[in-house]
């Protein structure tokens, strides 16, 4: 459990999904490397852009955008995609931390959100967080040491027909069981 | 002997592509619906009965007839595919094994309110609803039935339940966070972008097509006297049978949970969750009332997003009810303050209770604290969480007591 | 025009006008905290719910237009039972501050508890903790727990300066009003969001823990700080001097005036009066340094002006001085034909107008001292001392050791003048320099008039007494006027005025009562509207 990094998706008492707001107001996240779209996808964003009556519309994709090149989204992010809407950066601050898949700080290589929602939660979702957090050896809201998982508790995926399920990067994991869980983490480089 | 519509693709091969969907006779009511007039397809679907699905059971005929005559700018049609409701899963499965018959159905109503343009919002966590419904937009712009004078533009959510708010939905579409908007002005005469919007359900435009193939009386008399046609239930929680069911907007709750295999767990029914968790409950003896929307309406709870969440003997009902508190505190948006603030204190509230530290007058607070929010906020999100607020306590007193010191 | 009822009483209003502002007109008060008339419509506090008759549940007023028939209830039970539960839903979390909390006695919080609530509180779980006492630049201080996230600081970014500083940000209870963090509130309206702010979440750093807002006097005023003439009040603490460090000016806060600054002031405005409880102020004449009596250093300014011919006499007047001081000054100058009278001296560093109401002029009555007839250019009087050519230089206010004409100029000018006296209310380079000085008495001391860049004048008024042997303008001018046998001195700034008006034509039709609380224009100037916001421009397309 030590030397993992919290991240903005704290545990569930604390708003899974938000910054503790005292680090919100500290700009201590800069990321390493300038923030920067390339030329190709400068073009995707004025193509997103021009897709809705008003440009504005384009910024939950660009944010996503922003999010899958640099792995989440820093302040220096936020003001870069400020900037390519010619908004104040703190709206576009108010939106990254509205929503609970943008994340504010570096997450793991991958994500495991477990639902521990009404069915879920009836279908035994504390028992796979709770072997999932033993295995991983952090919390939930948490990052591994190695970087490899975030795991985090999150509201209904709407799968409860499978419950209980949990959704691992991209794809939804259904009728899970410990022995499942640890099929999946293996899998997870 | 029961009408299968919405699902009648789902078990053929490659549901979800072009051809399967042709083969099947897919696109022949939009054929039938560009030789009609929008004002008879309003009309038509109108006399259907057919009543929103996403959440709100508003007669749909009757919203697109909102749209101002005299608007000459654009009006836009928003799909509602930011399915969240908890123990709600059909529009998911509408996404992934008939995307056609969504686009089919925004194309008739599109053409039947005058829209050019048509936003799709599906939630950030759909992936794979999503990458399969944008492969089946491009297959429908490859085939020239989009492009052809309406546009659809898919818009990825980013992660919160109040987004499948129709006007949080707006405010998200926008580029903002997904805060509702006051009303009036309703979003019929100013929606998204300022322009005139009719935001419609995925299950609710998927109905469409079949209304117009087949006209609105037949679709009427599947179901009762004030809601017309089949729906999708989702069953889940302690169900043999989990999944989606496709009936009769007439079917009773008894049936639903037959159908679905009846109780799991210790096999003897507690309660019933009829329309997602924003439903007030059902005792297990409540449960012979007809799942259309003035059914349960009148059985003073809702059917909402028809998500089934069945809950057997085994189940302890407070703490049903604080993993749907702390949603709710989770998921408030926080622009007005009832709903705010009243989240959060009874999420304190009832895990204090759960913890065992629970203090006599606290079930009459949480009563009265969500009577008193009831009906005072900008959203029905905070009427949906007084639903189980209310009525987990009020219908299971004595589990919540037995937690309450003297 | 829609007729409507309100608790009985029939109104009519303006097509679009809200049910508050309805009730307003009707002196009704509908509890609110979100509403603003200068900013958007929010419907987020929800605490102006009113009953309106065919319409099952109340409604909110502040977005309900006022219509034909309406009949509106603002007392029935069920109002002020929703009241009840609003006023605990914003008191849920509200950390109980107000024994350290500035806003006390001016909280929203606080009077409509008292109002509308007086319910027995309940909620004994742990409050939501947020960051407080954050600096959000350098006027205004957060503190986010008090904070009922009724989003008036974040529209006025947004729509007023159209700066966008400020978000809410994060969702439900853990919503926070905040900067985007690394950036700070600097835009020259900062301040404004105090006012606004209805509870203690946004406070002023200048006013902290100053003195509590009780103790305090309120008297309108103009803005002296440039040529707008933005409205104000002047808060000043008369009964604990030993509060706010001795200071008597508390604080100024702008006044509604729709056609100069709507709600709004600027920062430099709001914070410009240090000056007159500095330590630099000048309260006793002075000759060679020593202090004396007003009467021997009146004798020896008259003596000055009488002894000497008028050609060898230069006043460089101010347009800081009021139509009033600038009148009496004019009176002056023709008894004893003095013409080498103006008021220009350029500044040290130009300024320049902003994009809302600050103008590059910092002078709040140039346009008075030109409608006076007073010579502008004041430049042919620093060449005339320089050439040798005045024997007395009368400097009223200006420091010219530090404006925009050259130093070595100036200390020429001075050297080659005999008699250099020096008129004004705090000490500087010039005061110094000059072996003859007069106090004078500061703005907030002073009855008078200024005259704004549109041509509006409106009305000073004194908030505390002056200082030492300080003496309005006005009244040192009559006073020397009368030594040098001119007529009996007037004994108040409106008599002065009254002067004014049957003189110079442009003020003919103004009195003290037609000028108001509000102002009145000079013959011939347009009626004015207070200037549109930035934020509201509608932006070009790039």
């Amino acid at each position: 459990m030590s030397g993992a990094t919290p991240i903005s998706n704290g545990p569930p008492a604390a708003r899974a999904g938000h910054a503790d707001p005292a680090t919100t107001n500290r700009a201590e996240h800069a990321a390493p490397a300038p923030i920067k779209f390339s030329a190709e996808q400068l073009a995707e964003v004025r193509r997103l852009q021009g897709l809705y009556p008003d440009k504005r519309g384009a910024l939950l994709p660009v944010l996503h955008m922003a999010q899958d090149t640099f792995g989440y989204i820093s302040l220096e992010t936020e003001a870069y995609v400020a900037g390519l809407f010619e908004l104040p950066p703190a709206h576009v601050h108010e939106v990254v931390t509205f929503y609970t898949l943008y994340f504010q700080q570096p997450k793991g290589r991958h994500v495991i959100a477990v639902c521990h929602n009404l069915s879920c939660h009836l279908a035994g979702a504390q028992d796979i967080l709770r072997h999932l957090e033993t295995r991983l050896g952090i919390r939930r809201g948490e990052t591994s040491e190695d970087g490899r998982v975030t795991l985090q508790a999150v509201e209904c995926l709407c799968a409860c027909e499978a419950a209980p399920m949990a959704q691992v990067d991209e794809r939804y994991e259904l009728n899970l069981t410990s022995e499942k869980c640890d099929r999946i983490l293996q899998d997870l480089r | 002997m029961a009408e299968i519509v919405l699902m009648r693709n789902f078990d053929r091969p490659d549901s979800h592509t072009l051809t399967a969907y042709r083969n099947a006779s897919g696109y022949t009511a939009w054929t039938k619906a560009q030789t009609m007039e929008p004002a008879v397809l309003v009309d038509e679907v109108k006399k259907s009965n057919l009543r929103g699905l996403g959440g709100a059971g508003f007669p749909t005929g009757m919203k697109w007839s909102f749209i101002p005559k005299a608007h000459t700018g654009p009006v836009y049609l928003v799909v509602n595919a930011d399915e969240g409701e908890p123990g709600t899963f059909k529009d998911r499965y509408l996404l992934e094994h008939d995307p056609h018959a969504l686009i089919e159905g925004m194309l008739i109503t599109a053409r039947a309110i005058r829209s050019t343009l048509g936003f799709v919002y599906i939630r950030g966590e759909y992936v794979q609803p999503w990458r399969r419904f944008s492969a089946a937009v491009k297959e429908a712009y490859d085939a020239g039935l989009l492009g052809q004078g309406f546009e659809v533009v898919i818009h990825r959510g980013a992660g919160a339940y109040i987004c499948g708010e129709e006007t949080g939905l707006l405010s998200s579409l926008e580029g903002k966070k997904g805060w509702p908007k006051i009303k009036p002005p309703f979003p019929a005469i100013k929606g998204a972008f300022g322009q005139p919007t009719i935001v419609n359900n995925v299950e609710t435009l998927c109905c469409v097509p079949p209304i117009i193939q087949h006209g609105a009386a037949w679709f009427a008399g599947l179901g009762t006297k004030t809601q017309g046609g089949t729906r999708m239930y989702s069953m889940s929680g302690r169900v043999k049978k989990p999944g989606v069911y496709e009936a009769s907007v007439s079917i009773t709750l008894r049936q639903l949970i037959e159908k679905a295999g009846g109780v799991s767990g210790t096999g003897r029914l507690k309660g019933v969750v009829p329309g997602g968790g924003s439903a007030a409950i059902l005792t297990a003896d409540e449960i012979d009332v007809t799942m259309d929307v003035d059914g349960l309406k009148n059985a003073g709870t809702m059917v909402g997003s028809a998500g089934v969440i069945v809950m057997d003997e085994s189940v302890s009902i407070p703490e049903a009810l604080f993993v749907l508190a702390r949603f709710y505190a989770h998921e408030s948006c926080g622009q007005c303050t009832p709903c705010r603030e009243s989240t959060g204190w009874i999420e304190k509230m009832v895990h204090r209770i759960l913890e065992g530290h629970g203090r006599k007058d606290d079930l009459d607070t949480i009563l009265d604290v969500a009577k008193r929010g009831g009906g005072t906020t900008i959203c029905a999100f905070y009427d949906g969480a007084i639903g189980p607020y209310i009525s987990y306590i009020e219908k299971f007193r004595s589990e919540f007591e037995a937690l309450c010191r003297a | 025009m829609p007729k409507l009822t309100i608790d009985g009483k029939e109104i009519e209003v303006e097509a679009g006008t809200n049910l508050i502002e309805a009730a307003r007109r009707l002196g009704i008060d509908i509890p609110h905290y979100c509403y603003h008339p200068g900013l958007s419509i929010a419907g987020q506090c929800r605490l102006c719910m009113v009953d309106i008759e065919k319409t099952p549940r109340p409604t909110i007023a502040c977005n309900t237009a006022a219509a034909d028939g309406m009949v509106v209830h603002t007392q029935t039970d069920r109002v002020k039972d929703t009241r009840r539960s609003i006023m605990e839903f914003h008191l849920i979390n509200h950390p109980l501050d107000c024994p350290v909390c500035d806003q006390a006695g001016e909280c929203f919080l606080q009077i409509y508890y008292m109002q509308h609530g007086l319910y027995d509180p309940r909620m004994v779980d742990e409050k939501v903790h947020k960051p407080k006492a954050v600096p959000l630049g350098p006027h205004v201080i957060l503190d986010a727990e008090r904070c009922i996230l009724c989003s008036r600081c974040v529209r006025f970014c947004d729509e007023i300066t159209g700066t966008g500083e400020l978000g809410i940000f994060s969702r439900g209870d853990h919503s926070e009003i905040g900067l985007f963090p690394g950036q700070d509130l600097e835009n020259n309206y900062s301040a404004n969001v105090v006012d606004i702010c209805p509870v203690g979440a946004l406070t002023d750093r200048d006013f902290r823990f100053q003195v509590r807002v009780w103790y305090l006097d309120t008297t309108p005023s103009i803005c002296p700080g440039c040529a707008r003439g933005c409205n104000i009040d002047v808060h000043v603490n008369r009964t604990r001097p030993h509060h706010a460090g001795g200071r008597r000016v508390a604080r100024l806060k702008p006044r509604f005036n729709a056609a100069v600054n709507a709600w709004w002031i600027c920062d430099l405005g709001r914070y410009g009066f240090d000056r007159v409880d500095d330590p630099e102020r000048i309260r006793f004449a002075r000759h060679e340094g020593v202090d004396v009596l007003r009467d021997e250093a009146l004798g020896l300014l008259v003596a000055a002006l009488r002894d000497h011919a008028p050609e060898e006499i230069g006043i460089i007047a101010s347009p800081d001085l009021s139509n009033e001081d600038l009148f009496a000054l004019r009176r002056l100058a023709e008894h004893r034909g003095i013409r080498q009278v103006a008021y220009g001296v350029p500044p040290a560093t130009p300024a320049a107008d902003d994009d809302f109401l600050l103008r590059a002029d910092r002078h709040p009555n140039t346009r008075g001292a030109e409608a006076i007839g007073i010579e502008a250019d004041a430049a042919p009087i620093l060449a005339r001392a320089r050439a040798g050519g005045l024997k007395v230089l009368w400097v009223i206010q200006h420091d010219l050791t530090a404006c925009g004409w050259l130093a070595g100029d100036v200390a020429e000018a001075l050297g080659r003048v005999g008699t250099v006296v020096f008129t004004g209310t705090n000490d500087n380079g010039m005061s110094t320099l000059s072996p003859l000085v007069l106090p004078l008495a500061a703005w907030v001391e002073r009855d008078g008039t200024f005259t704004n860049f549109l041509g509006r004048v409106q009305r000073l008024r004194a908030a505390v007494e002056p200082l030492g042997d300080a003496l309005a303008p006005w009244d040192l001018f009559g006073r020397i006027l009368y030594m040098l046998g001119g007529p009996a001195p007037l004994g108040r700034a409106e008599l002065w005025f009254r002067e004014l008006a049957k003189t110079v034509p442009a003020f003919a039709s103004l009195t003290y009562q037609s000028i108001g609380s509000e102002g009145a224009m000079l013959a011939g100037a347009p009626p004015t509207t207070a200037p549109e916001p930035p934020g509201r421009r509608v932006k070009t397309p790039a």
